[in-house]
This record gives C-alpha cells, structure tokens and sequence, in this order.
C-alpha cells in the first residue's frame, strides 16, 4: 500500500512537472511570436534567424547542389496547382507572346511574298511598281482588287499585274493614289497566252470562276493536261513567257476547229496581299515579227473572224480600246490603255 | 541499466535530430507537392513524442519547432508552440508507442501533423504572412501533412524495428502472459 502511494506521487509530481514546463515553453513561444510579429525583419529575433541561416547555409547549398537535376520534376507538381494568379499571369503572356508570334509569321510570309516578286522582276527584267492590296471586289458582278498605288507611283490604265507566282490581271481604273486590277478570272478579261511546250496560241479569258479558259487553240496543235500556259506577249501588253496557268483539261467537241482548255490560275487570285504593277515593256519584251507571224500561221485555216481574235488580243474582251496589236496584222481587238 | 537506457536513448535523440536538421534544410526545399514541403521538425518531434514522451517530448517539440522557426522566414515561436503542444498531447499517452503499436503511431502522427500544419497556416495568416484560406489549404496544408506522414514512416519503421529489440525505459519487452506496468486505479 505504501509503494503504491509513493508510485502515484512520484507520477503526479512528474504530471505536474510537465504541465510546468508545457506552460513555460508555450509562454516562450507565444512571446518569441509576439516579438517576432511586431518586429518583423529587425530586432534579437531577426538577429537570431540571421546567425542561424548562415550556419546552415553550407548544409543548403548542398542540398540545391545535389538536388539540381531534379528540380524540373518538382516544378511539374507545382505547376499542375499553380495558384490562380500565376495561372493568370501565364496566360496573359501566353496571349501576348501567341500575337507577337503571329505578327512575326506574319512578317516572315509578307517577307517571303515580297522576295518572290523582287525575284520575278530580276527574272523577267521587269519595271515597276510593289503595291499592297487594300480591298477585294466592292460588288458581286466583277472580280477585282484595289491596290494602294496609283498615277502619282505612275500606274495607268492597262498596265499588267503579277504576283509572285504569274499574272494576276490588269489595271482597270486608277486613281492618283489607288487602282482598281481586273482579274484574269474576271469574265471580260483576255490575256494572249500560249502552251509553253507546244507554242500553241490562244485567247485565256476568265470565267467568273477560279478557273480559266483558253480559247481559239486550234485543234490540230499539241496540248496536254498539265502543260503550263504562260503569256505570248501578243499585243504588247504582258511581257511574253510570264506564267498564266496551268493546263487542267483539254477537250476536243465533235468537228470543232479548237480546242475547249481548262486552266488553273498560277497566282493565287482569292488570296492576294502584296503585288507588282509593271509599268513599262520593252520592245524586246513583246513578242517579235517573227513570233506574230507564227502565230498568224497557226491561224490558217481558221476563219478570219475568230483567227484575228487569237492571234492577238490582251486586256478586257468587252472593253475593245482599238488599239491595235502589235503582233498580228489581222487583229486589232481590245487592249485597256 | 537505466543509466545505459537513458545514454542510449539520448544517443538515438541527437542522431534522431541531426538528421532531421540536415533533412529539413538541405533537403525538404528540394520536395514540394504544390507549395507542400515535408516538415522534418514535426516528423523529429512527433517520433520522439511517440517513443519517449513526457517532459522530453515537450522540450524536444519546443527544440525543433525553433529550429523550424529560425531556418523558414515564418514568425519565431510559431511552430515553436505548436510542436511543444504536439509534445506535450502526444506524449500523454503510453510510452515506446512506436515499438508497441507503429500502426497506432502513424495514425496518432497523421492526426497531429495535420493539425499542426493546419494551425501553423492559420497563424500565419493571422500574421499576415498567409495565403488566401483556399489555398492554405489546398495547395499548403494537404500536401504538407502528406509530405509530414510519407517522411514520418521511414523513421517509424527503422525507429520501431530497431528498438523492438531493446528494453526501453519504463517499458521493458513484454513476455507472453505478462503485463507492463500500469497506472490504471492509482489516481
């Protein structure tokens, strides 16, 4: 009975002993948190952490060191539960960056656009004038583009427009500051071309559609599907050998004299930005006597009528301006200017 | 023999510690689950709670929540307190818990961790050092006590094993059919 007695002293004496340094220890804890708040990075306190971060510094350079190559992979876990305003903040960049990209592959491809055509004019020797395209047809009935150049950078009425992949019309109107281009698709275009291969000549005219038709090819000359049509130089108003098109379907109607040619476009009429007006052809540009008189032969044959119109005819099949072509004696049908 | 059990376990404490210390700055930056990095002076302070308890836990808790304190850039005496409270509940219980019971341990543990991670983010927003309560919660206290409870086992289970072996201190190895000592109907 005795030794139990003395057993629960000794424990409550050790209970209590340990509430007693339970209290004190919380009491010094809630001071140091006190002061600790209340001074924030100065006073003992601060001075205290300071001493003890240097100490262990060597011990958490270490662990950065050993622990380096692994980090990315503990980013991974922090970034699936960034919180809500780094999630913000990332965003807002990612939009950024994602227009500063687009303005840059923007730039790269009107870069790209524009060596195209400076390597066009260098290949043909062409003169002219780059313009940018400002606006597509204003109505339903023609297919047209508005460039922001006009007679003040010497356009005129007439002249040729290419983009860097062939010819894409004809200057229609002008303004001091802006013209209008008639498309080669446009239905009351005409463009003097010839099949590259067999120097079959014709009459390209557009259809309205994204598609071409090449007329007043006789039917005893040689075209293929594939073969590329580029211009004759007829006419005098498109340098000769500039690329039309190419050559998608060639058929042949029962006791027809000519051919029925489908061409695909070369330029890529529905989607143009930048384009060069050529303002002046030389002489040597334009198809030769010799070339206008082949072209003549190939007329033979044919009746006068439709014979004049192939031999020699560019610029818009309504808009006859009378001029006469500098390739063929018996044509004189419509040049614009 | 008690002199041998007490330097014995006064060995094991220190080693206990050091470890804990150099874990907890060297390494525990290095771990995050969202912003969750394991608390070794909580892992240090419930193992010695667990096994020792009493006063020693009490002192051990308030010695590695300073620590805890000195080396993060939360307010001193936080975790101080917390951990010295941890201590002092912890350690009602039976002594060598973690050789007897470990899967009792580490179920006391886990419910102390998160408490103590709970209150520690609590006071740091009443320090004004907090994040929003969505994401002291969220992104801090669930993945600490995570952290706290995957870095306590290793310790538990070495701890445990080691010292299954060992009388300890107030609690010898029991026998079969033999019961420790109890201080049931003496208060």
């Amino acid at each position: 009975m005795a030794s139990h007695s003395s057993l629960s002293h000794g424990l409550r004496q050790s209970g209590s002993s340990r509430v007693r340094v339970f209290a004190v220890l919380m009491a010094v804890s809630l001071v140091l948190f006190t002061l600790s708040s209340a001074a924030g990075e100065t006073g003992p306190v601060a001075a205290v952490r300071g001493v003890v971060q240097t100490i262990v510094m060597p011990v958490r350079y270490l662990g950065s060191v050993v622990f380096a190559p692994f980090d990315g992979l503990g980013n991974v876990f922090t970034n699936l539960t960034a919180s809500q305003e780094t999630l913000s903040q990332l965003q807002e960049e990612n939009e950024r960056l994602k227009a500063q990209n687009a303005q840059l592959a923007e730039s790269a491809q009107a870069a790209q656009r524009l060596e195209g055509l400076l390597k066009l004019k260098s290949s043909y020797d062409l003169t002219g004038v780059g313009a940018r395209v400002v606006s597509g047809s204003v109505d339903s009935g023609t297919t047209t583009i508005a460039i922001d150049k006009g007679t003040t950078s010497g356009i005129a009425v007439g002249m040729p427009v290419t983009d860097s992949y062939g010819v894409i019309g004809q200057v229609s109107s002008v303004g001091p500051t802006s013209a209008v281009v008639r498309l080669v698709t446009d239905e009351r275009s005409g463009v003097s071309a010839m099949v590259q291969s067999s120097r079959a000549q014709g009459q390209l005219e557009g259809t309205g559609a994204d598609e071409l038709s090449l007329t007043l090819v006789r039917a005893d000359q040689i075209v293929a599907v594939g073969d590329l049509v580029v211009t004759s130089g007829l006419g005098g108003v498109y340098p000769k050998g500039l690329l039309l098109g190419t050559v998608t379907s060639v058929e042949r109607p029962s006791g027809a004299l000519y051919y029925d040619i489908t061409v695909k476009p070369a330029a890529a009429v529905g989607n143009l930005e930048e384009v060069f007006v050529i303002t002046a052809v030389s002489s040597d540009q334009s198809a030769s006597t010799a070339e206008a008189a082949e072209a003549d032969s190939q007329e033979e044959g044919a009746s006068p009528t439709s014979a004049g119109a192939a031999a020699g005819s560019d610029g818009t099949a309504s808009d006859d301006a009378g001029a006469t072509s500098a390739g063929s004696s018996t044509a004189a049908t419509g040049e614009e200017g | 023999m008690l002199v041998n059990d007490t330097n014995k376990r006064r060995k094991t404490v220190a080693v206990l510690a050091v470890i804990c210390a150099v874990l907890q700055v060297g390494v525990a930056p290095h771990l995050a689950i969202a912003n969750g990095h394991p608390n070794l002076a909580l892992v240090f302070a419930g193992l010695v709670a667990l096994q020792t308890g009493g006063t020693y836990g009490i002192v051990a808790g308030f010695c590695a929540g300073l620590f805890y304190d000195l080396v993060t850039t939360g307010p001193v005496g936080l975790m101080a307190g917390l951990l010295t409270a941890l201590g002092y509940v912890v350690g009602l219980g039976e002594r060598s818990r973690l050789t007897d019971d470990a899967a009792g341990s580490v179920r006391i543990f886990a419910a102390a961790a998160a408490a103590v991670e709970l209150l520690y983010q609590l006071g740091l927003i009443i320090a004004g050092q907090g994040a929003g309560i969505a994401d002291a919660l969220l992104t801090r206290w669930l993945p600490s006590t995570l952290w706290d409870v995957i870095v306590f086992l290793p310790f538990c289970w070495v701890l445990s094993h080691r010292q299954a072996g060992t009388p300890q201190l107030g609690n010898r190895r029991k026998g079969k059919g033999q019961k420790g000592l109890s201080t049931k109907g003496l208060h």
